[in-house]
């Protein structure tokens, strides 16, 4: 009923295309896995979020000219204990979100391992993007953006710096996974974003939003 | 219910134990509900009253056994729970051994774990808020990190957090808290909450055997569309159903583990799939099996808790302790195969 009920209304009902994509969110205890979640799927935040139990299951859809693209999004657990169950969702997943907080250089180191983790051992295509999370705690900002950026380039990660509390390119985010993910014809719509470097997405949020049912 | 007078309109926001009501909250069937259900529970609360004769004190047997599947009163609980899972006992003759385990030198990791988690607890909890006084986090803290030095093999796992707290607002004593948790962790689950996880993973197909025997054909629909038992049930072996089921619910249910053990857990989801077996099987998708999963653990079936205890003894048939073990057995060796 949750993840039904939640879904927004489709912008674009006549979308001709409908794609489905399993996606797995992962990263430390408390970097926001379930904020960027909830607030992606219902457009909320809450200043103390529940923390993950095994893990929750939600879907949410996003307009990209004429296709829906219907995430199935698998937002797991982030305490080490879990670990081991992590497998059994990214397993099949075409995309990953690996998340760390800016304002915790062990969150990042931990985003690192999961993205070798993913590249050893999840399918070969995934589309991985890096979520720097909590971007409005500027101020105790602790991984520089440059950083995680030229990280992100070497690994060919889409990334972007968040903040589920602002809803500062939460949506751009979801968006550009979408956007990178194979549609009906594998691999026709990656294009240039391929899978050779990270992306800039910033220049192209904008316009994505304009032509989407994000709100 | 000696609750409900504190005032209407504070009883109705907020449930007696401190819980927000959701917005979507269904007030005219819970009153309807509650109404029938307060008969049963001052029938029962004369019956405990009898049977403890005021020296509070009772052997294990079974009409208590019978009694606890009725319902213990809530003014009983603390003490029947501490009773009959054994944690009275360890209490008592391990006195000052919990103040001791809190004056101990901290380990640092274990510490910061569990203040992540501080403000993480039952956020739609006002006791739990950092600005309720007494806040019940100081109380939490104490025992996830007095049992983090006594268990140091478990140390501490999400999910514990969740089972604390429900201790600690049905006991309201930090000490008793501590010694139910080791009576759960310890003796009464399998080993959920360690690294390996093991008695999790290994439960959760002791699940999927139980529901290929009882329920085949929604065994046979997980496996079709190739959904792992431990996407959907995890969570109910990991917090023992809080935050699944009604408060209420969850309550009596764990009235019959303390005394029962963790086949009551089997009974309970293989209960919940049974009976929304034909509900189940109308998903013709992995997405669609995933949210009637949710849906089952929702409504008046699982709010109405007397008669849904009635019905975790009755449905699922007989569920020997032996084909348990035997069970857990098999499944365990499998999965230490696959490595």
């Amino acid at each position: 009923m949750t993840s039904r009920g939640a879904a927004r209304p489709n912008g674009q009902s006549q979308a001709s295309k409908i794609c489905q994509f399993k996606l797995v969110l992962l990263g430390e205890s408390a970097v926001g896995k379930s904020s960027l979640v909830l607030r992606f799927v219902k457009g909320q935040f809450h200043e103390y979020q529940e923390s993950t139990i095994g893990a929750a299951f939600l879907t949410q859809s996003v307009c990209l000219d004429d296709t829906t693209v219907k995430f199935e999004i698998w937002d797991t657990a982030g305490q080490e204990r879990y670990h081991s169950l992590a497998p059994m969702y990214y397993r099949g997943a075409q995309a990953a979100i690996v998340v760390y907080d800016i304002t915790n250089q062990e969150t990042f180191a931990r985003a690192k391992t999961w993205v070798k983790e993913l590249q050893r051992q999840a399918s070969p295509s995934i589309v991985i993007a890096l979520a720097g999370n909590k971007a409005d705690l500027a101020s105790k900002r602790m991984v520089e953006y440059e950083e995680a950026q030229a990280y992100a380039d070497d690994n060919s990660l889409l990334f972007m710096e968040t903040s589920a509390k602002t809803a500062m390119n939460v949506n751009d985010l979801f968006l550009a996974i979408a956007k990178k993910l194979p549609k009906s014809e594998p691999q026709s719509t990656s294009g240039a974003a391929g899978r050779s470097r990270g992306v800039d997405l910033h220049e192209q949020s904008q316009q994505n939003k304009s032509q989407c049912c994000s709100n | 219910m000696e609750r409900r007078e504190d005032g209407r309109d504070w009883a109705y926001r907020v449930d007696p134990y401190g819980f927000e009501r959701p917005d979507d909250f269904d007030y005219a069937s819970y009153e309807a509900f509650f109404s029938r259900y307060l008969v049963v529970l001052t029938r029962r609360a004369i019956k405990w009253s009898k049977l403890l004769k005021g020296n509070n004190n009772i052997q294990k047997s079974i009409k208590v056994k019978r009694y606890i599947r009725k319902g213990i009163p809530n003014e009983h609980r603390a003490l029947i729970w501490m009773i009959v899972s054994g944690a009275q006992t360890n209490m008592e003759q391990n006195p000052g051994y919990y103040h001791r385990l809190l004056e101990e030198e901290k380990n640092d990791k274990l510490v910061e774990a569990i203040k992540t988690d501080m403000n993480r607890t039952f956020p739609d909890n006002i006791k739990f808020r950092k600005t309720a006084d007494p806040c019940l986090q100081h109380a939490l803290y104490n025992v996830l990190v007095a049992y983090g030095h006594h268990n140091k093999a478990v140390g501490y796992c999400q999910g514990m957090n969740f089972i604390a707290g429900y201790l600690i607002l049905i006991t309201k004593n930090e000490e008793e808290s501590f010694w139910l948790l080791d009576a759960l962790i310890g003796r009464i689950l399998p080993d959920y909450y360690s690294p390996a996880m093991l008695g999790l993973k290994t439960d959760q197909e002791v699940l999927g055997e139980l529901v290929k025997m009882k329920v085949p054909a929604v065994a046979e629909l997980m496996e079709r569309h190739g959904v792992m038992w431990t996407l959907v049930v995890s969570r109910w072996f990991i917090c023992l159903f809080i935050d699944i089921l009604p408060v209420e619910t969850v309550l009596r249910i764990w009235d019959c583990l303390f005394y029962e053990g963790s086949k009551i857990i089997f009974r309970v989801a293989l209960t919940l799939i049974k009976q929304h077996q034909a509900f189940i099987l109308e998903a013709t998708n992995f997405p669609d099996i995933c949210d009637k999963f949710k849906q089952i653990t929702k409504g008046t079936f699982v709010t109405e808790c007397h008669s849904f205890m009635q019905k975790i003894f009755t449905d699922p048939g007989s569920l020997s302790m032996a084909t348990i073990n035997k069970l857990r057995e098999t499944c365990r060796e499998k999965l230490l195969s696959q490595g």
